[in-house]
């Protein structure tokens, strides 16, 4: 059985998704020892800006570039959000695009600094994904998402998760691209307020049809260890020696801040222009 | 008098505010230091996994004490019974594991505990 991790990386205007997948794969390279195959839109801005750095993916799987027409506030910290191009709807290929039997999928922003997820592939189970998230921020209950939508159901986090091959993932991948197909239908039925296409969103609404409209703590199965993030409204402001240094902000003030720091924990780093500064003051 | 009254309580005030920091940053570093230890608290075997807690353990070490040693049948993290071959050692295991665990936990309590809120950061 071959195992293997896949990143999607989509550039827009000013998020450089190609150069975050070179500093997750270099994370995964460390930490999982684990092959890591690129899947990108963006496959020239790497072979011209990034040569060096081709040698760290076991495959570069190149996709079209389709226009999103979808648009997404980034910010970094508290100040005004910039509105840019959201490009991130292949996570349902994932599927027929892996060379891998077993894959764990990842996003860039992930940051792995420990082996936890390693332990996916001990576990006898076919699709893993965390639904419970820890925010590292304590004043930010107020940020926190736990559903699709108030009266809906329970959020599932695309961020990372791990399948195996068999008919029943093919099944949920064919019924997430339904999903995304006919989002403006699904949108509507989960009560869902933001247009954007979210695979979060349409994991949770998959794997709640799956489980015959109920909610369900066996199927998927939790992904070993927590998932810890920040949001775009919080700061990262270093990472050395796989410990972050973040400022997290108090939603009623967000001149106020807490640090926090967290050593030896993968984190979900949400602030995509904070995370693209770190790489880049360290010399990517 | 106004003015020094006023005075020595904003000093008062300014005291506990920098303490209230202190103690924010404080809690939170141990709220995470509490999930890492969670997180590392538990013991894949047999394509399950088992969340390692004081009543687990001293589950595990009763049925080894009653002489259990040998295909020993448990529930799993998933509430599927499991059966263990050599329950021995995965009751000596769980035991290594817990152990290392809750002293990494304690070296870096002991970090945080420190009034400076830098090395409450450095942990």
């Amino acid at each position: 059985m071959t195992k293997g991790v896949i990143l999607f990386a989509n550039n827009n205007e000013q998020v450089d998704y190609i150069k975050q997948a070179i500093f997750c794969a270099k994370q995964i390279k460390e930490h999982l020892n684990l092959p890591v195959s690129l899947v990108t839109n963006s496959s020239d801005h790497l072979y011209k800006q990034y040569s060096t750095y081709v040698e760290l993916f076991d495959k570069v799987i190149s996709i079209e570039k389709v226009p999103s027409y979808q648009r997404k506030s980034f910010r970094d910290g508290p100040g005004p959000a910039k509105k840019l191009e959201w490009n991130n709807f292949n996570r349902a290929d994932a599927f027929n695009l892996t060379p891998y039997d077993e894959t764990v999928v990842m996003d860039t922003d992930y940051i792995v600094t420990n082996d936890q997820l390693l332990h996916c592939f001990e576990l006898d189970n076919d699709f893993m994904i965390w639904k419970d998230a820890i925010y590292l921020n304590p004043h930010g209950k107020v940020w926190e998402i736990r559903n699709v939508s108030d009266p809906t159901i329970e959020m599932y986090w695309a961020t990372v998760f791990y399948f195996k091959k068999t008919k029943k993932t093919k099944v949920f991948f064919n019924t997430v691209k339904h999903i995304k197909e006919n989002w403006g239908y699904y949108r509507w039925i989960y009560q869902i307020g933001a247009k954007n296409y979210r695979n979060d969103f349409s994991f949770s609404i998959a794997i709640h049809i799956m489980n015959g409209f109920e909610r369900n703590n066996y199927w998927p199965a939790s992904l070993p260890g927590s998932k810890y993030y920040i949001f775009d409204r919080d700061v990262i402001i270093d990472f050395e020696n796989n410990k972050f240094t973040f400022l997290v902000t108090v939603p009623q003030d967000q001149k106020k801040c807490t640090a926090t720091t967290v050593k030896g924990l993968n984190v979900h780093v949400m602030n995509k222009l904070g995370l693209q500064a770190v790489i880049e003051s360290k010399g990517l | 008098m106004w003015l020094i009254y006023n005075s020595a309580m904003d000093k008062r005030l300014e005291e506990a505010l920098e303490y209230s920091n202190y103690m924010v940053t404080y809690n939170n570093q141990k709220r995470i230091l509490k999930n890492k230890f969670l997180d590392q608290n538990v013991y894949y075997a047999g394509g399950t996994k088992f969340k390692i807690t004081k009543e687990f353990i001293t589950f595990i070490n009763l049925l080894l004490q009653k002489g259990q040693t040998k295909s020993v049948t448990v529930i799993d993290d998933n509430d599927n019974p499991v059966q263990i071959d050599d329950f021995k050692k995965f009751v000596d295991n769980v035991m290594d594991l817990y152990a290392k665990n809750v002293n990494d936990y304690y070296t870096q309590m002991q970090q945080i505990k420190k009034r400076e809120i830098k090395d409450v950061l450095d942990a």
